[in-house]
């Protein structure tokens, strides 16, 4: 009886095949993009989006072509932080015409593609019972398709903004084996550097993805009246060393910046002398000098 | 996934594809040399998850569509988000220029039906019968779970006991 190597094929379904054609659309996609960067933390609420909206908007106003994709695939920020939550999607054979801000930073994100505010995603299914069998390859499937589908054109950049958790990365190392980089997202909390550091070791040690650089989010509020930097959470809470030394920079906390992102404006072209816009632009020249320093 | 004919010992090839029910795809395979066939059934997890990796059983020279998989199965999606895929087939897999793609169209619709879910009713579980239930590993529970209640089912059992997984037992590699 023959064995398993023994038979042709699959009986005529190239799975394989259909796979591997999967795999190349992302290729041809990403042929026209200089740098894939992702933004990670695996922690939840630090500030992830908020901090690849407005790096993507420093990119571009320094001259860079960028696009970015909200990978966060069931709470999407994006498309409202940078103002494009009315924009429609145009399909074409060539693929989907991305939102676009007023800067030219363009936009993928499933917030685009829902019906409602309150519309969760859901998937068709015959049941939704033990969805968790299939959901995060749906989900996976869903991001490829945002990466592959999506016309960027010719890019500097494509930022990936992830969800949290140390699982996310791996995912997308899975569709882009040659990501450039991550840029780590941290606040000063003990508790968010403890899951900060395993997305670390995650990305440098298990993925083997070059990290660019960590990012201290909140590190301090500046006082309206007087000046002075205060800690926005407690004063003992310093970054841990291993961090410190990957720093590209701490943001203070502005409530303008959230206002920002609720009404969709883009904080640093708004507010450019703001002391959190001038960092996020130092970040954004960091990031780039990382890749000359590396060519 | 292949298949032999044991009898040629020759491989079996993809022959059709039949509508779902309850989310359950049937495949049809034929040895070329005897034309012998097997059907080959998706239980409604298995159809899911080729449905969720966008793989067509029995193959496809269609290219792919922009954004197929989330327009397609994107329940909550805008209506402009929702332009029908496949238009150019017909159910039966009937290609608008008159031929026949015999399987991507029919796994499409086929995905495409049962758009309203509905909890098929079925035996109840006994709290003891949970339990155990409880003791298989979870990444084979859902299955095992799935497999359990259509024995029950087709055994005529209404109430899943312990003395049924004990008669189901036999089918699954699984211990509980």
């Amino acid at each position: 009886m023959k064995s398993y190597k023994e038979l042709p094929n699959d009986a005529g379904s190239n799975i394989i095949g259909q796979v591997t054609a999967q795999a190349d659309r992302i290729q041809k996609r990403l042929a026209s993009v200089k740098y894939t960067v992702a933004i990670m933390s695996g922690k939840g609420g630090v500030g992830k989006s908020s901090l690849t909206a407005n790096l993507a908007t420093a990119l571009t106003l320094n001259g860079n072509a960028v696009g970015v994709v909200d990978a966060d695939i069931n709470g999407p920020t994006l498309a409202k932080m940078m103002g494009v939550r009315n924009a429609t999607l145009e399909y074409t054979p060539a693929g989907v015409k991305p939102a676009m801000t007023a800067l030219g930073t363009k936009l993928i994100s499933m917030d685009l593609l829902l019906a409602e505010d309150d519309a969760p995603v859901l998937w068709n299914a015959y049941s939704q019972k033990d969805a968790f069998t299939w959901r995060t390859t749906m989900e996976v499937g869903a991001l490829r398709e945002f990466i592959a589908d999506t016309e960027w054109g010719n890019l500097d950049y494509l930022l990936l903004d992830l969800p949290p958790g140390t699982d996310r990365l791996p995912n997308v190392t899975e569709l882009i084996p040659n990501l450039s980089g991550v840029v780590v997202v941290t606040i000063p909390s003990e508790v968010s550097q403890l899951i900060v550091k395993k997305s670390v070791t995650m990305a440098r040690d298990i993925l083997g993805v070059p990290i660019i650089g960590v990012v201290e989010n909140m590190a301090f509020y500046v006082c309206q009246h007087c000046g002075e930097k205060e800690p926005l959470f407690s004063a003992d809470e310093t970054l841990d060393k291993t961090l410190q030394q990957l720093m590209l920079g701490s943001i203070p906390f502005d409530p303008q910046l959230s206002r920002a992102n609720d009404n969709g404006t883009l904080y640093i072209d708004k507010y450019p002398d703001a002391p959190a816009s001038q960092v996020l632009v130092q970040v954004g020249k960091k990031i780039q000098d990382f890749f000359i320093s590396i060519v | 996934m292949k298949f032999l004919c044991t009898d040629c010992d020759t491989a079996m090839k993809f022959k059709d594809v039949t509508r779902p029910e309850q989310g359950s795809v049937t495949a049809l395979f034929e040895c070329p040399d005897c034309f012998t066939e097997i059907a080959m059934y998706l239980n409604p997890s298995e159809t899911q998850m080729l449905k969720s990796l966008d793989l067509k059983l029995g193959g496809t020279n269609e290219a792919a569509q922009p954004m197929q998989l989330v327009r397609s199965q994107l329940e909550t999606a805008k209506g402009e988000s929702m332009p029908n895929m496949f238009s150019s087939e017909t159910s039966s897999g009937e290609t608008a220029e008159g031929g026949k793609c015999p399987f991507t169209g029919v796994i499409s619709d086929a995905f495409q039906e049962d758009s309203t879910p509905t909890e098929p009713t079925g035996p109840v579980w006994t709290a003891e019968a949970l339990e155990r239930l409880e003791r298989i590993p979870a990444f084979v529970r859902p299955m095992a779970k799935m497999g359990i209640e259509s024995f029950a089912k087709d055994n005529g059992h209404d109430e899943i006991t312990a003395e049924v997984m004990d008669a189901a037992r036999g089918n699954f590699p699984a211990q509980f």
